[in-house]
């Protein structure tokens, strides 16, 4: 498969009054082939977001971000604003954690989703119109030509969500960045968000990256994940390989924490501690302090990502005896 | 899971978009009696404004020209509001005051609203060391009470209605640029502002479509209450002798014209002191419920 989107060595630094104060991203590599949906998970705080973000150029001010984020070939860091306009919204684009409050509340919905046609494919009023209407249908909303007409605080979440999408899709991206697209609605209507992107993803073929921090929604969802933990990718694998046998104690204590898969009546297993928040790297694997396979070795050499087995990684010392 | 997935939600059972601006202003003045009575007395004013020469029973003595024998009569059929020291009728002049009222005050909100709405937005969106600097100039106007400014620079311009507009709009601008700011720094932050970069917009379109669309609610609710402040602030400047001078009939130098015989001919300020009064009520209603037809949020 080959990659559309290939970040590389991406590192994202915060910083104030200049001097840098965390550093968020620490060195993120990862690949999206064409078609493909790649999952990232991890804790919050652990970068997922940000690194959603970088890719479509939509750091806050304070961050800077280094390394090489190649999209069609192109370094997206490198492009002028210009540039970056085309990308954003035509060929990448992005649905957001909470519906409710990514439409802007003056406007219809229709309107905004067909000002996105309009600047990217520079489609007239009528056309733009029968667009916006055919693609809040391929949307799964009933009757588009009047929910068009609606203002975004008289449609519920699920279908404010769905509108989102179709604003996402209206341009056929070949990319699209989802940002725990199904947190904010409710568990029902969250499982028809994904079948309605994963139908979506077979029929238009775009590639997606879908963060979130639930396992199970992203095994189902995705072809592939990847799991940052302190701003680095830990562990990548085909779903259902990471799944069965994951070679990285994180991997496998955030399983041992999904609710699915734990005893009725037992209180749910959690991964102990917090996330390292250090400004410098203490020396040694940033997993070690909450690990339950911790050695000398891990205190004090930090494990590269290296191959496990037919394009699964892990960054552990350990990762043969898991 | 056993939901019938994939299945669309069910739409709410009124399956009606509330609809627009004319939509929601019809609403607001079914509902309202405040809306009801803000705006009949606006559009009565503009009305009497518009069609003052052929509504006043005397349009010559409404333009300033003297009857002296009939000076100072009391109100009667002849003369509903009386007539005043020059033998003017009352009425007529309360009728032609309408115009110079409506008129500064619309033109002093719209120059202050124009300067300090766009530099609010700019201040509120870039932030940083422009915002610090357009801030702290407004700080240096808002550090008077506004009539007091305007009396300090209209008393240096000379008295004429034409500077105690200029005056009004130099003290009122700063009040546009904070609010707008206020209202642009809250915005920033919104998710839907986000969305819009995300899609590819651009910022100057961002600040001209989003930001300013969201914004006006609140500008707009306070530049009608504004009107009303202005007509006021133009009396007290009429009145102290600072702004329109004779012969021209405006409310707060016919109020300050009868001061000295309000004992005995009250008659002389107490018309165009009710005509002062009722506008400034007539706008404050007004920008009461213009929120609610303003907000596509409200009343659904």
């Amino acid at each position: 498969m080959s990659a559309l989107l290939e970040i590389d060595d991406l590192r994202v630094d915060f910083s104030r009054d200049g001097r840098v104060t965390s550093h968020a991203l620490r060195g993120v590599s990862l690949a999206v082939g064409v078609g493909e949906a790649v999952g990232v998970v991890g804790e919050t705080g652990c970068g997922k977001t940000l690194t959603g973000l970088s890719v479509l150029r939509m750091l806050p001010d304070n961050a800077h971000a280094t390394g090489r984020i190649s999209f069609d070939g192109r370094n997206l860091l490198g492009l002028s604003p210009r540039e970056l306009r085309s990308i954003r919204g035509g060929r990448i684009s992005m649905v957001f954690q909470s519906p409710g409050t990514s439409f802007n509340p003056v406007f219809t919905v229709g309107h905004q989703i067909g000002l996105v046609a309009s600047k990217h494919l520079g489609t007239g009023k009528k056309e733009t119109e029968r667009l916006v209407s055919e693609t809040l249908h391929a949307v799964g909303l009933p009757n588009p030509d009047s929910v068009m007409r609606f203002y975004p605080h008289e449609l519920s979440g699920g279908m404010l969500q769905r509108a989102m999408i179709a604003m996402a899709i209206i341009c056929r991206p070949s990319l699209l960045i989802a940002d725990e697209p199904t947190t904010a609605l409710d568990v029902t209507i969250a499982q028809q968000i994904l079948r309605l992107l994963r139908r979506l993803q077979r029929e238009q073929g775009f590639g997606v990256f879908f963060i979130s921090h639930d396992l199970d929604l992203v095994s189902d969802f995705c072809d592939r994940i990847a799991v940052l933990y302190a701003g680095r990718v830990i562990e990548t694998g085909k779903a259902e390989e990471l799944l069965r046998r994951p070679r990285h104690p994180y991997t496998r204590a955030l399983l041992e924490a999904l609710p699915g898969r734990a005893e009725p009546g037992a209180s749910l297993p959690t991964v102990p501690g917090t996330v390292p928040t250090e400004l410098d790297d203490a020396p040694g694997c940033p997993f070690a302090p909450r690990c339950p396979l911790v050695t000398e070795l891990c205190r004090q050499e930090r494990p590269p990502l290296v191959d496990v087995g037919s394009g699964h990684t892990a960054a552990c010392h350990r990762s043969d005896d898991l | 899971m056993s939901v019938t997935l994939d299945s669309p939600e069910q739409l709410p059972p009124a399956y009606r978009s509330t609809g627009g601006i004319s939509r929601r202003a019809y609403r607001v003045l079914r509902r309202e009696r405040a809306a009801q009575v803000g705006a009949s007395i606006i559009v009565l004013l503009v009305f009497v404004a518009l069609t003052a020469p052929i509504l006043a029973p005397y349009p010559a003595q409404g333009r300033g020209v003297a009857d002296v024998p009939a000076r100072d009569l009391a109100p009667s059929w002849q003369h509903l509001f009386g007539t005043d020291h020059l033998g003017r009728d009352i009425l007529s002049r309360v009728i032609f005051g309408a115009r110079p009222a409506l008129g500064v005050s619309l033109v002093v909100v719209l120059m202050a609203m124009l300067i300090g709405v766009p530099l609010g937005m700019i201040a509120g969106y870039r932030g940083g060391w422009l915002d610090e600097t357009l801030m702290r100039i407004t700080d240096l106007f808002l550090a008077f009470p506004p009539l007091l400014l305007a009396i300090v620079i209209s008393a240096l311009l000379g008295p004429s209605l034409y500077h105690a507009a200029i005056a009004l709009v130099i003290s009122w601008w700063p009040w546009y640029a904070r609010l707008s700011r206020t209202v642009t720094q809250s915005l920033r932050q919104a998710p839907f502002i986000d969305a819009a970069r995300v899609f590819g917009v651009r910022e100057p379109v961002i600040l001209a479509r989003h930001v300013l669309r969201n914004s006006t609610t609140p500008i707009l609710v306070q530049a009608t209450v504004d009107l009303g402040t202005v007509i006021l602030a133009v009396g007290a400047l009429a009145f102290l002798g600072l702004a329109s001078q004779p012969p021209l009939a405006d409310w707060g130098l016919m109020v300050a014209d009868g001061r000295e015989t309000i004992q005995t001919e009250w008659w002389i300020s107490t018309f165009p002191g009710i005509a002062i009064f009722v506008t400034v009520l007539g706008f404050n209603l007004l920008g009461d419920v213009l929120r609610d037809v303003l907000d596509p949020r409200s009343g659904s």
